[in-house]
């Protein structure tokens, strides 16, 4: 018990984070056809304008997520409209150019920041701990879990419950007629990645407390985010949420029980889904 | 007929002979003689330029020719290398004739067991899948006590091959010749494969899956096929790479050595014979400079050249090259060709 609820809250936490990273990339992947490889850059980019707010120059940590946000969705903003716009129609170099992205994004990082690795670090405000039913729990966590679970309902509420999720989600089916309505298909293209690149780049902020910022910070966390959208499902909040949790779960109690083994258990997880399900748990019928 | 194409040839006038043989020549040149004359920092370049033509050439196979966008190809470079690696290590076995042998069949069981599950999905989701893979091998090789010297990340301190020819000794000239021959052979079957029934099936499968599903053709059974080839040929390319570099490490498994095969067919041109050959030697050497100036920088001139050459460059400078040649032959060649 004593090993057990800790690891759950902390694989809870860390699915939460890779739910926030894998909705955009699976919403994105669903409405523009393309894998962005470069989202997990974004990610960093937020880590590391979150920790030099947070950490170094001391202000709120709350200012910190949301300048982090800022500084992702500017860069996807750049990567949209300046690069992937004049690539209309060509999916294969779109998902290649972001490629290229994420070698520049990380040697800018390194740039700026610095090769050294940031440490996790914990916002003043959310230091110690609750207790709940008797057991205490890292506040710093449970914070994570609650701005994930009020993240997963804004999004599935904007999905399912709004227009513009409606046309986002028709965009997904059928493009052509989607666009044959008078809808602006390019337009949502460009806020639904603005979007996606703003929550990457906070995630990168609220996940900098478990993970900290590094260089090569930006392939790592788009590992998980890849194999979170394989087991969930393609282009839906719902299959990031549950695909994002159930990795995180199973690589957070991978390393607490089989440490030697930690890396293989999520790849484990992945090839179960494919050779049961490839279309993943949620997945959107294409 | 080979013998009358060529007596036909010669009865041409010489400046359509001089274009015709161009390639040839400046192909020779380039290859067998101007490294003999250079010093052998130069020569070594050109090695690496070689093995990583291979490289790319392989990648090519898979994407260019079957339109696979498979993003873990380094996997099967780096199962042939660590093959070769760690049974030098633990073993001592150098020959040539078992390790290269080896190393192929370890990158090819490999591509094989990937390819199985990979292709079972396809579209975006093959990306997805073929990239977390190369990862996965990329955290077995880290994670391996055995794949690695005592001490460090990866193996290193590894012997040049064993040709088994007595009184031969290595130089850096014969090492060039030693590599060349064999990127000669390989580069030859891929020309084969490429060039037979079966790559044309998989040029088909690239324009119109479907189509070719209804003319009959087993697709997924194709593309199979040709994920294996490509990974023998990569896990080839990946023990040249050991021969050469006598080090490898988890890097030359993950996603930073996947990404120069890429970029080297998309500066070269893709689905073409000589694309990714000069998409490689553009890298290999401007990775040189780069490395005199600003070796922190690279990465970054990596990325921007592949930006610049995905929105401005497209087709590719093996097309560029093959049009001049073309168009001087249209002007000074025969119109009997």
């Amino acid at each position: 018990m004593e090993l057990l609820l800790p690891n759950l809250v902390n694989g809870i936490s860390f699915g939460m984070i890779l739910f926030l990273i894998a909705a955009g990339l699976s919403i994105v992947m669903g409405l523009m056809g393309i894998v962005n490889l470069a989202h997990g850059a974004l990610y960093m980019v937020g880590a590391y304008v979150g920790w030099t707010i947070a950490v170094q120059w001391q202000l709120s940590f709350w200012l910190a997520v949301f300048v982090g946000g800022l500084g992702g969705a500017l860069v996807g903003l750049l990567i949209e409209r300046v690069f992937l716009r004049r690539l209309y129609k060509q999916p294969n170099e779109q998902v290649l150019l972001t490629y290229g992205f994420v070698y520049i994004l990380s040697n800018l990082c390194i740039w700026v920041w610095g090769g050294y690795r940031r440490l996790q670090f914990t916002a003043p405000a959310l230091y110690g701990s609750m207790d709940i039913a008797g057991m205490p729990f890292a506040k710093d966590r449970l914070v994570i879990i609650a701005i994930g679970i009020i993240i997963a309902v804004a999004l599935w509420w904007l999905q399912d419950r709004t227009r513009v999720g409606a046309i986002v989600r028709a965009g997904m089916d059928d493009k052509e007629t989607t666009t044959g309505l008078g809808i602006n298909l390019n337009l949502v293209f460009t806020a639904v990645f603005i979007l996606a690149a703003f929550i990457a780049g906070a995630a990168g902020v609220i996940g900098a407390q478990l993970l900290g910022a590094y260089s090569w910070l930006g392939t790592d966390i788009l590992l998980y985010a890849l194999i979170v959208v394989v087991v969930g499902g393609l282009g839906s909040v719902q299959g990031a949420l549950l695909g994002g949790l159930i990795i995180g779960l199973i690589d957070t109690f991978g390393k607490a029980l089989f440490p030697q083994f930690a890396m293989f258990t999520i790849y484990l997880a992945m090839i179960a889904i494919l050779l049961a399900k490839p279309s993943g748990l949620l997945g959107r019928k294409t | 007929m080979a013998t009358d194409k060529i007596r036909e040839a010669f009865r041409q006038p010489w400046q359509s002979q001089l274009i015709r043989f161009t390639p040839y020549i400046a192909g020779a040149l380039l290859l067998v003689i101007l490294p003999a004359v250079m010093p052998s920092y130069v020569q070594s370049i050109w090695t690496r330029f070689l093995i990583f033509a291979l490289f790319a050439s392989s990648y090519d196979l898979i994407y260019g020719h079957t339109g696979l966008l498979s993003l873990g190809h380094a996997a099967y470079f780096g199962a042939g290398g660590y093959a070769v690696a760690a049974i030098m290590l633990h073993y001592n076995i150098n020959s040539f004739w078992i390790t290269l042998p080896l190393g192929i069949i370890m990158a090819t069981i490999v591509s094989a067991g990937f390819g199985l599950l990979a292709l079972r999905v396809s579209g975006m989701y093959f990306l997805l899948v073929t990239f977390a893979f190369g990862e996965a091998l990329y955290a077995f090789t880290w994670n391996m006590p055995w794949l690695s010297t005592h001490g460090m990340q990866g193996i290193a301190g590894l012997p040049r091959p064993d040709l088994g020819i007595p009184g031969f000794t290595w130089n850096t000239i014969s090492f060039y010749y030693f590599i060349l021959v064999v990127f000669l052979i390989c580069f030859f079957l891929v020309y084969r494969i490429m060039n037979s029934p079966f790559g044309h099936a998989l040029r088909g499968i690239r324009e119109g899956e479907s189509r070719m599903r209804a003319l009959g053709y087993n697709t997924w059974l194709y593309k199979y096929i040709a994920f294996i080839i490509t990974g023998a040929f990569a896990g080839a390319a990946g023990v040249l790479f050991v021969y050469y570099n006598r080090f490898i490490s988890p890097t030359h498994v993950g996603v930073a050595t996947s990404f120069l095969p890429m970029i080297m067919v998309i500066i070269g041109g893709s689905g073409t014979l000589l694309g990714p050959v000069i998409g490689a030697f553009v890298i290999v050497f401007v990775e040189y400079f780069a490395s005199l100036f600003t070796p922190e920088r690279w990465p970054l001139i990596l990325g921007a050249i592949f930006v610049a050459a995905i929105m401005y460059a497209r087709g590719g400078i093996s097309i560029h090259l093959t049009r001049l040649w073309k168009r001087l032959d249209y002007r000074y060649g025969s119109t009997k060709s």
